[in-house]
């Protein structure tokens, strides 16, 4: 049960006439009838509504007008049912007002009809009743008048259309003066003749009408895609020394295992593998007999598995999708104690609240460790308990125990190098918090403990980490906040004074572990020496190396470089140097890798206005603190622009073949071509070609190499005027001269439509279906072939995609008519292979090209989809065909080239790079709004730019990496908490704070920043008081108040308090780029949480929501003064807002709903989740649904239950959905980190952005019903095609899972299970298909939408 | 300080070898491997699956404990055998620091 403060009962009913309109469906097929409780107005208010014929019910507001008699709209949707009820006593005028309903009423039977029997009240209670009235009723209809006695006193009505009625009644129901409104059941009346219609057995209904079949599931369904922008912090960085190539690599407590190579170049990245589990350890480890390292995996929810590389398959580099064998795993690796396995136990049963498990998790977080000699493998997962799963002697792993350890606060366990029987060294604290060390043997046999050879009382305070020492020195280091200490079986006992930190890291250099790195909470990296002489340790001896991220890991991988794996900050690869740099560190960083954990706070930012927003995070810790912009899609930094109409067409041309760069720009419009060339100050200014035809239109330019005899470079320019046929031509021109060298014409009475060139060949066609083929040779331009099609073309190609760049044996042909795409052979243009597209729509424009060594055919049609081929560049065979979906118009595939790689651009209304990656092709948009033309433009000004034609402007412009996801890191040395963005200002906002370490004591300095939010440089800064701590921060304004301001909600976090009892709320305005205080409030606890709402300011503070207006005082300042507010949270950490309502995460007491009463001034409860929930973020995805997540790592849905028939179910918020999400969310919030379109129908799909601990962000997306049938059904079939590594369920792994329960996940799908699909071969997708009964391209098709979601 | 730094291990000098420095100022490292999918069987050879000794810790005891006073004289042979086993894996030991030293 949750936990109710004062035991207040939640969710009163307001007694006061709310009147609750009915929605009732009678549209199922059974006949019996629904009814609903159905409350009139008691007392004496008034109900008026408006009448509103929009579906659903439509909730009666109340004024008051007369004490006499009771007004009531009452709007019904189609097939709703008001049940039959009384008037006891009362007269009642009854209007439609529109629509149609049916009515049936009846009047209490004065005498029976039946002379046989004269009873009118049965045995059971039900009283007989004659029926007045049994007909539809319309607008048109006179009103009806029933009288206490007659004209039909109890009725019922039911809407045939959506209608309205007006009800007056007088006097009003009033319980105390026994006009209650009753409601009654009907069963029919049998006459001595059977059954009579004009009578019904009428029995009161006292129970709450059951609302089976009534409700309206009004279901949200939910999608979570999360980014592959994992963290990449390595907390065990495993070297495969064997193999000496393998890095297995993991972010921990997350769900990822990266594999990467040592390379001479640094770390390749191999695979990334998801794990279907948080992992909580990972060791590698070799069994007796074994040629190579297995990986143990244990996660959190108490799986393990051991997985092997097939070490074959893993010398192919590029083949590592290879077999894995898995050696083992363990479905339930606490029998007795977890729930899992009980869950294990039920799947296919019911799901429910399992039992309550028996061990106590540790707080300290689960160790499992390997014996270096491989006889067992050791876990420490509940207090008090130690498991074992030993090893038989052929390496094979039998049935697990448990040992009871007696040390309950246990801080490390490790194994002893060198011992003749396994045995563990514990660090624990006692019940005085006295720290010891401890050891014992593990006696397989008997599966106990035995007292192992030594133990050491009395050590550092801090002590928290072991590291036992390889045989021959043996024993182990024992690292303390203040003194780093060595001891062994043989009472050597060495210790080393340290300056105060916390070392959580370490890294063995040497495999005889003489040395070990060491990390420090400060980002420190040391070297730990361990002195000995014949195997026996002489001293210890630290020395700095240098400063790095903040290590939570560290591997010493080869060659002096370590690996740096960082929670709080990038990950780093670093070079251990002899000697020191200027600033005396011996550490050089060779490479960072991206973290954007932890997120702790974001906030979403369109800056161009185009609905597609960058969000801006709070990520990292301490001194690795920064601000990140993560932006999706490829951006075009516009370097140039000039106001251009109506361009049709753009290409690009070098002074000579040979030049790297371009130097001309051809600009096509409708009746002429005008030439751009760079300068000699890198401007472009127009010029002249004499031999090219600048009053026509071009259709295509293109540098050729004449012949190779031939060393003077050509240009092509093939020209085409659609209005004066004859002077249709194909101009080759001179480079160096300019001038016209050879001219091909049209046939007399043909227009060249459309055309394609490479820097040897021209293909082109007319109307009538003529094609032609040109080629080039000795400056010549000659007619090799022409053949007439049976339809006309409507696009051509013959990017040259074999060996030779300057000749193409293919060209791709897009026809009008059949819709269909042929490959045909160069130079006797034979048709290889033709493919018809289906549809009605025509090809637009057709492609050949190569992307990571796959050949392609791309081919575009008018309504902005796109058909991918493969290639097969010598048959010209097609294969794999996909289309996805890019934009609504036309589309215009061109090549270009970025950083030595080709990729295409597809200029439409969506403008869309195609590229490839890890040999799939990709789509990513661009930061443009509509794009006509587009061609690279590579100058020596601007390298690797692309020119582009947009509606009435051209310009030039440099491209982005290209990579899906842009992340722009601002550092800060210091960890950002709370942010938010202010359009008005052009601001970003801030709250962060700095960890100031003296030796004598460590303080935090707590501010609020403000900076620009296109430069993001730093403008104003406001330092909050001693122990002041921000804690909310929002951009907002007020009634009657122009002016944007930023509120800061703040905190006085005192050494001596468990919750704060004081706080701010500062308000602050943006002047001159400065934050200017201009009201502060105090306030009596944490501000948590600020909203603008309604032109006021709502905070929620400690266990209160509260309210304050913005008042103008006399002197014309302002200030926030309180109005009404809520109690009743245990800590109302996060609120939402919608219009009046109000939604509350709390601290621990799930999500609850209130709403602000304009009239009464007065924040109210409507409803609450009645599970304990421990929030981590709340938001509403529409007036409805409302998305919440949670401590263990799920998140779920609730439903406003509205229409509910009782109070008690209104005041309960549904639970609708659920899913293990694995990820701790810190803040979910509605935008997008693409594009929308608006027309489109993904355009369509709200989505929710949500950043996590692990640095993950990810979007939640309501679908449509009908798309998330589709896609669950996808994702249950690819289930049993792709397995979890190592065995683990899928199902399990997302099934919702807390302290309490665990129940499976519902109304969410796995976004990146589903999108797995595209990753798969060919023959596994059409298994797939076939499971589905749906065609690969359709499947192909709705996944890459998708993906185009996020 | 030098005798401390230097002398790092290396298991193949070609690692790194041809690393060049990061430009601070740059922008860290976004790369995305591929995503593994695990499209093969992924269940475990058979009697690898491993489960819990069902057995509670504290019966356990008393059923060892039982077992001793019913067989007083089998204890000296039960006590010697994990002697007996705790010699066998001397060989690994063995092999174990072999291999760690092998390494360097």
């Amino acid at each position: 049960m949750p936990v109710q403060i004062g035991g207040g009962k939640v969710a009163d009913p307001n007694p006061k006439g709310r009147l609750d309109h009915v929605a009732a469906d009678k549209d199922r097929p059974s006949s019996k009838r629904n009814r609903r409780r159905h409350k009139k107005a008691a007392a004496s208010a008034v109900a008026v509504a408006a009448p509103c014929p929009s579906l659903p019910p439509v909730p009666a507001m109340q004024s008051l007008f007369d004490t006499s008699k009771e007004f009531g709209i009452f709007c019904l949707p189609k097939s709703a049912v008001i049940p039959l009820h009384n008037h006891p006593g009362m007269t009642v005028f009854c209007k439609i007002l529109f629509g149609s309903m049916h009515l049936k009423s009846y009047d209490w039977a004065k005498s029976a009809p039946d002379s046989g029997s004269n009873t009118l009240e049965a045995s059971d209670g039900a009283r007989l009743a004659k029926v007045n009235t049994d007909a539809v009723f319309n607008a048109s209809a006179e009103t009806t008048v029933l009288y206490p006695e007659n004209g039909g006193n109890l009725h019922c009505f039911t809407a045939i259309t959506p209608c309205a009625v007006l009800d007056v009644m007088g006097p009003p129901y009033n319980r105390a003066d026994g006009r209650d409104c009753s409601y009654y059941d009907e069963s029919p009346y049998m006459s001595s003749s059977g059954r009579d219609a004009r009578y019904s057995w009428l029995k009161e209904n006292h129970s709450m009408f059951e609302m089976k079949g009534v409700q309206m599931p009004q279901r949200r369904f939910l999608k979570v895609i999360m980014y592959r922008i994992r963290s990449v912090w390595f907390v065990f960085g495993l070297v495969n020394r064997e193999a000496k190539i393998i890095l297995f690599a993991s972010s921990r407590k997350c769900t990822r295992i990266e594999i990467h190579l040592l390379t001479p170049q640094g770390l390749q990245p191999m695979i990334d593998v998801p794990i279907y589990g948080r992992i909580a350890t990972l060791e590698l480890f070799r069994p007796h007999n074994e040629t190579q390292d297995f990986l143990f995996i244990a996660t959190e929810r108490y799986k393990f598995c051991v997985l092997q590389w097939d070490a074959e398959k893993s010398e192919l580099l590029t083949r590592i999708r290879g077999r894995e064998v898995i050696l083992a795993t363990d479905e339930s690796l606490f029998s007795v104690t977890t729930t899992d396995n009980l869950y294990a136990d039920k799947r296919g049963g019911a799901m429910g609240d399992v039992s309550d498990r028996i061990g106590r998790p540790t707080d300290n977080g689960q160790i499992g460790i390997i014996d270096p000699d491989c006889r067992l493998i050791g876990l420490h997962l509940y207090d008090g308990l130690f498991k074992v799963i030993p090893f038989d002697i052929k390496g094979q792993l039998k049935e697990a125990f448990n040992i009871r350890l007696e040390e309950l606060q246990v801080l490390d366990i490790k194994f002893l190098y060198g011992c003749v029987k396994p045995t563990i060294v514990v660090l624990y604290q006692d019940n005085k918090d006295a720290r010891h060390v401890k050891t014992y043997e593990v006696a397989l046999k008997d599966k106990d403990f035995v007292e192992g050879p030594w133990s050491q009382n009395n050590l550092d305070n801090g002590a928290g980490l072991l590291i036992p020492v390889p045989a021959p020195l043996g024993g182990v280091i024992i690292i303390g906040e203040e003194t780093i200490v060595y001891c062994n079986a043989n009472a050597t006992f060495r210790a080393i004074p340290i300056k105060q930190s916390i070392i959580r890291a370490y890294g063995r250099v040497d495999p005889d572990g003489s040395r070990y790195l060491l990390g420090d909470n400060t980002g420190i990296l040391h070297l730990l020496v361990l002195t000995h002489e014949r195997e026996r340790v002489t001293g210890l001896k630290i020395e700095y190396l240098g400063e790095t991220s903040i290590a939570s890991s560290i591997s010493y991988l080869d060659n002096g470089v370590v690996y740096v794996g960082s929670r709080f900050g990038d990950s780093q690869l670093v070079k251990l140097n002899l000697q020191a740099d200027t600033s005396g560190s011996y550490v050089e960083v060779l490479e960072r890798y991206v973290n954007l954990g932890p997120i702790v706070d974001f906030c979403v930012v369109d800056l161009d206005r185009q609905g597609q927003g960058q969000v801006v995070t709070c990520s990292g810790a301490f001194k690795d603190g920064s601000l990140r912009v993560v932006r999706n899609g490829i951006g075009i930094n516009e370097q140039a622009s000039v106001e251009l109409q109506g361009i049709k067409g753009l290409w690009s041309l070098k002074s000579s073949f040979n030049d790297p760069y371009d130097m001309y720009l051809v600009v096509s419009f409708i009746s002429e071509t005008r030439f751009l060339a760079m300068n000699m100050e890198d401007e472009l200014e127009e010029t002249e070609i004499e031999g090219f035809d600048a009053q026509t239109q071009t259709l295509f330019c293109q540098n050729a190499i004449s012949d190779l005899l031939v060393q003077v470079p050509f240009v092509l320019n093939y020209i085409f005027v659609a209005f004066l046929v004859t002077a249709n031509s194909v101009r080759l021109v001179s480079c160096t001269s300019r001038e016209l060298v050879d001219q091909w014409n049209a046939p007399e009475g043909y227009s060249v439509n459309v055309a394609s060139a490479n820097a040897s060949q021209v293909l082109l066609a007319t109307g009538g279906g003529h094609l032609v083929y040109l080629e080039i040779r000795d400056s010549k331009l000659v007619e090799v072939k022409h053949i007439q099609l049976e339809h006309e073309i409507s696009c051509v190609d013959l990017n040259p995609i074999g060996e030779n760049p300057q000749y193409s044996s293919l060209a791709a042909v897009g026809m009008w008519t059949d819709i269909s795409v042929r490959i045909l052979s160069l130079p006797d243009l034979e048709l290889k292979r033709k493919e018809t597209l289906g549809g009605e729509i025509v090809p637009r424009s057709v492609l050949l090209c190569t992307l990571e060594g796959i050949s392609y055919l791309l081919c575009a049609l008018g309504d902005g989809h796109l058909f991918s081929f493969l290639l097969n560049a010598s048959s010209g065979d097609l294969s794999d065909r996909k289309k996805v979906s890019l934009g609504t118009q036309p589309i215009s595939l061109r090549t270009f080239s970025s950083k030595g790689t080709t990729h295409v651009f597809a200029s439409s209304d969506r403008p869309t790079v195609i590229y490839s990656s890890n040999k799939k092709l990709l789509y990513s948009n661009v930061n443009l709004k509509e794009v006509n033309h587009m061609c690279p433009f590579n100058t020596a000004a601007i390298p690797d730019s692309l020119a582009i034609a947009k509606e009435g402007e051209l310009s030039i412009g440099t491209i982005d990496d290209i990579q899906k996801l842009h992340i722009r890191t601002i550092p800060l040395n210091e960890q950002a908490r709370r942010i938010c963005h202010q359009e008005q200002s052009r601001t970003l906002a801030f709250c962060s704070f700095k960890h100031n370490q003296t030796s004598i004591e460590e303080s935090e300095t707590h501010f609020v920043r403000l900076l620009d939010h296109q430069t993001f440089e730093f403008l104003s800064i406001y330092q909050l008081d001693p122990y002041e701590h921000g804690c909310s921060i929002i951009s907002c304004s007020f009634s009657d108040d122009n002016n944007v301001y930023y509120c800061v909600g703040t905190a006085y976090v005192l050494p001596e308090e468990n919750e704060p009892t004081k706080g701010r709320i500062l308000v602050f305005a943006v002047e001159d780029g400065r934050l200017q205080l201009i009201v502060e409030k105090e306030t009596k606890g944490a501000v948590y949480s600020l909203n603008a709402f309604n032109g006021k300011l709502l905070a929620a503070i400690n266990q209160k929501i509260q309210l304050y207006k913005w008042m103008l005082r006399e002197d014309g300042s302002h200030e926030l003064q309180s109005e009404c507010g809520h109690h009743g949270h245990i800590l109302a950490l996060y609120t939402q807002t919608r219009g009046d309502f109000i939604v509350v995460g709390d601290l621990m007491k799930s999500i609850s709903l209130l709403v602000y009463k304009h009239e009464e001034s007065a924040i109210e409860e409507l409803a609450r989740d009645y599970n304990a929930n421990w929030m981590s973020a709340v938001e509403m995805l529409d007036d409805e649904i409302y998305i919440g997540a949670e401590n263990n790592y799920n998140i779920f849905t609730v439903r406003k239950n509205s229409d509910a028939a009782t109070d008690e179910e209104r005041g309960r918020l549904e639970v609708v959905g659920e899913y293990h999400l694995g990820e701790f969310v810190n803040r979910l919030r509605h935008g997008s980190l693409v594009m929308r379109l608006p027309d489109s129908e993904m355009g369509q799909i709200p989505t929710v952005i949500f950043g996590t601990i692990n640095g993950v962000i990810g979007i939640i997306a309501s679908l449509p019903h009908d798309q998330y049938v589709f896609l669950e059904k996808l994702q249950s079939t690819l289930v049993k095609f792709i397995k979890g590594v190592g065995n683990l369920s899928h199902e399990q792994w997302r099934s919702f899972h807390n302290d309490k329960k665990t129940s499976e996940a519902r109304n969410f799908l796995d976004g990146d299970l589903i999108e797995s699909f595209l990753d798969l071969s060919r023959s596994k997708m059409e298994e797939v298909s076939k499971g589905m009964g749906v065609p690969v391209e359709e499947l192909s098709k709705r996944v890459e939408e998708l993906t185009r979601l996020h | 300080m030098g005798s401390s730094l230097g002398g790092w291990p290396s298991y193949n000098p070609q690692n790194f070898s041809q690393v060049v420095p990061a430009d601070p100022s740059a922008q860290p490292l976004n790369v995305i491997p591929a995503t593994y999918i695990a499209t093969h069987r992924t269940d475990p050879p058979p009697g690898q699956v491993i489960t819990t000794d069902p057995k509670n810790i504290l019966l356990r005891h008393f059923y060892q404990k039982s077992e001793e006073k019913l067989r007083p004289k089998r204890a000296a042979p039960d006590n010697l055998t994990p002697q007996n086993n705790g010699k066998q894996p001397r060989g690994p030991v063995a092999d174990g620091g072999g291999q760690a030293s092998g390494r360097s």
